[in-house]
């Protein structure tokens, strides 16, 4: 972070200024001992080994001179010097923290989970040198993952690369109950905001899609490879007038005429599918296969009747 | 002695930190720096050369001080903030989103505070300078009669797609109004690089600005629903069901999503959107009708 000091060099400046700088520096990094801060010092010439430590005192004092909060090096602070408002951090504005979250929500919408994790990263940087608490807490409250523990996620994504079987403990939405899940991780997805993840639920032989936020802690990995056969919905569809930038992942295009295609596509259960085909409105006809062409009617007319005549 | 010495060399410290101080707040001249500097002095003790002295310590410690148009300035901190070259592509994302769909005031905000960060940064940012631009307005004009989306070019990675509405004069300067992620906006024709007209037709109501929509979501929906940012609980009736107002979604986006809810949501206002829903599913059940 800072070079070795030359002899020669150090005429022509402060050494005294060098020595406050890398001090601040050192402290704004980390909390640190007096004997790290003398080591750090003599390893970059601007201290010599003979020097009493009543130098270091003097510009610890200098910095709480110039407004830097210091702690005292006590048993509670594991003997370090802990900094903490000072003049050399980074000041950040209401408006310009307003400005910052109107354009995260804008990019956010065209990027994929390691995108928001990244975000979620740089905000929690910049909010590292942010001073003023509750400047602090409205950076960090501008990623869409402040309520996320980033790093259960970042590992998901692992597991979902190894296709691990985790043995998890869930909080269902529906009843808000507890409970254990042995689970294949297949895929994560940042969708509306919330981060799903996709698998194969073993117990129940089915495929499951969780809310991370609601995975409460996940016991334990089996690094192995499990086997299982599972069972994707697949429906065939006519779209019309669509753009087939509409597509998604596991939507392929069998064929197209003029004004339409016909796709099909590959969903991880019923509810995505049905989900899916629904958010098409009128620009898609189900065709295959007939009972989930049924289950769609069933569910259109259902949807129908809470407008009344 | 030793200690009238050890005062000695701490107001010198002291001198250095004041200047650097300076230095992170703002871009000064040698004479502006030393103005401020002795502001708070009892008496003149910052002069040319012992602020020369202290800018080359605030850069023999490793700090950036460039001297651009006669003004000194902070570029980067070897003890700043650490971004990583993603999170350096990140930042200039996020200036592209305020310099392609914001005010030029919001542009100019965003460009200081990438400045502020600069200095506090160890990595210097990339500044984006505007381009020069390409006029499109009988392109655009077309796409209008012709009911046609654009895409706007910015810059080389910028693409948005548009609704064209007109061609305005704003503060003497000629820009493109347009509807852009459901809001509506008017763009300076110098900031648009480019202008693509797409096989895409718009529909006419895509033009009404989006509105307030209050729906009802029922059942398991209503109990783990979050709601968004443009929305707010109008009637908490939970575990039964919630009431929400929307705001300024774009109506066939909200429409994609409300259907994805199935039967667990009912549009209750406006009264022409519920009805426009219903003749939705009506027309969606006669696609199964053979």
């Amino acid at each position: 972070m800072f070079k070795i000091a030359e002899k020669t060099e150090l005429n022509q400046i402060s050494l005294t200024g060098v020595r406050g700088i890398v001090l601040v520096g050192l402290l704004i990094m980390q909390p640190r001992s007096l004997e790290e801060i003398r080591k750090a010092f003599i390893e970059l010439n601007i201290m010599e080994d003979e020097n009493s430590d009543d130098i270091l005192r003097i510009d610890l004092n200098t910095l709480k001179i110039m407004g830097c909060e210091i702690s005292r090096a006590s048993a509670k602070t594991n003997f370090k010097y802990v900094i903490g408002n000072h003049p050399f951090a980074f000041k950040i504005e209401d408006d310009e923290i307003t400005l910052l979250k109107k354009a995260y929500n804008q990019a956010k919408s065209h990027a994929d989970l390691a995108g928001i994790i990244s975000y979620d990263d740089l905000f929690k940087k910049i909010a590292s040198r942010v001073c003023e608490e509750d400047k602090k807490e409205a950076l960090l409250g501008i990623s869409v993952l402040k309520r996320y523990d980033t790093q259960i996620i970042k590992d998901l994504m692992l597991d979902c690369s190894q296709g691990r079987t985790l043995n998890l403990v869930y909080k269902k939405p529906s009843s808000n109950v507890e409970e254990n899940k042995e689970i294949v991780a297949q895929k994560l997805v940042f969708q509306h905001d919330k981060i799903y993840l996709y698998g194969y639920d073993l117990e129940k032989k089915d495929s499951v899609v969780l809310l991370v936020n609601r995975i409460k802690s996940i016991i334990s990995r089996k690094l192995e490879k499990t086997e299982f056969e599972q069972h994707f919905t697949k429906v065939r569809f006519v779209l019309e007038n669509a753009d087939f930038s509409e597509l998604q992942d596991g939507e392929v295009i069998l064929s197209n005429n003029e004004n339409s295609y016909v796709v099909e596509g590959n969903y991880h259960n019923d509810f995505l599918a049905m989900q899916r085909i629904l958010s098409f409105g009128t620009k898609c006809i189900v065709t295959e296969p007939a009972a989930f062409k049924e289950a769609i009617v069933t569910k259109l007319k259902e949807m129908r009747e809470s407008y009344g005549n | 002695m030793g200690t009238k010495e050890a005062v000695k060399r701490n107001q010198s410290s002291m001198q250095v930190l004041k200047t650097l101080q300076l230095l992170l707040e703002d871009n000064y001249t040698m004479t502006e720096l030393i103005h401020k500097l002795n502001a708070n002095e009892k008496e003149p003790i910052f002069n040319n050369s012992v602020v020369s002295k202290y800018i080359n310590t605030c850069r023999f410690c490793g700090l950036d001080i460039p001297k651009i148009h006669n003004k000194y300035f902070v570029a980067s901190l070897p003890f700043g903030i650490d971004l990583s070259a993603r999170e350096l592509d990140l930042i200039e994302d996020l200036q592209y989103s305020v310099k392609n769909t914001m005010s030029a005031k919001a542009d100019e905000l965003f460009s200081a505070f990438l400045g502020k960060l600069s200095k506090y940064s160890n990595k210097q940012i990339i500044r984006v300078e505007p381009k020069t631009k390409q006029q499109a307005f009988e392109l655009f004009d077309r796409a209008v009669a012709e009911k046609r989306r654009v895409n706007l070019l910015f810059r080389a990675k910028a693409v948005f797609e548009c609704i064209p509405l007109r061609i305005v004069e704003k503060k003497g300067k000629t820009c493109f109004n347009v509807i852009h992620d459901g809001k509506e906006k008017t763009i300076s024709a110098e900031r648009i690089s480019g202008l693509e007209i797409m096989d895409r037709r718009f529909q006419q109501s895509d033009d009404s600005p989006a509105q307030d929509v209050v729906f009802k979501l029922k059942g398991a929906l209503a109990e783990r629903y979050t709601l968004k940012e443009n929305e707010e609980l109008t009637k908490n009736e939970r575990p039964d069901s919630i009431t929400i107002t929307n705001r300024g979604e774009r109506k066939e986006e909200l429409f994609a999503r409300l259907l994805r809810y199935d039967s667990s949501c009912e549009i209750i206002f406006p009264l022409h959107y519920r009805e426009e829903m219903k003749n939705l599913l009506e027309e969606m059940l006669r696609n199964y009708e053979a």
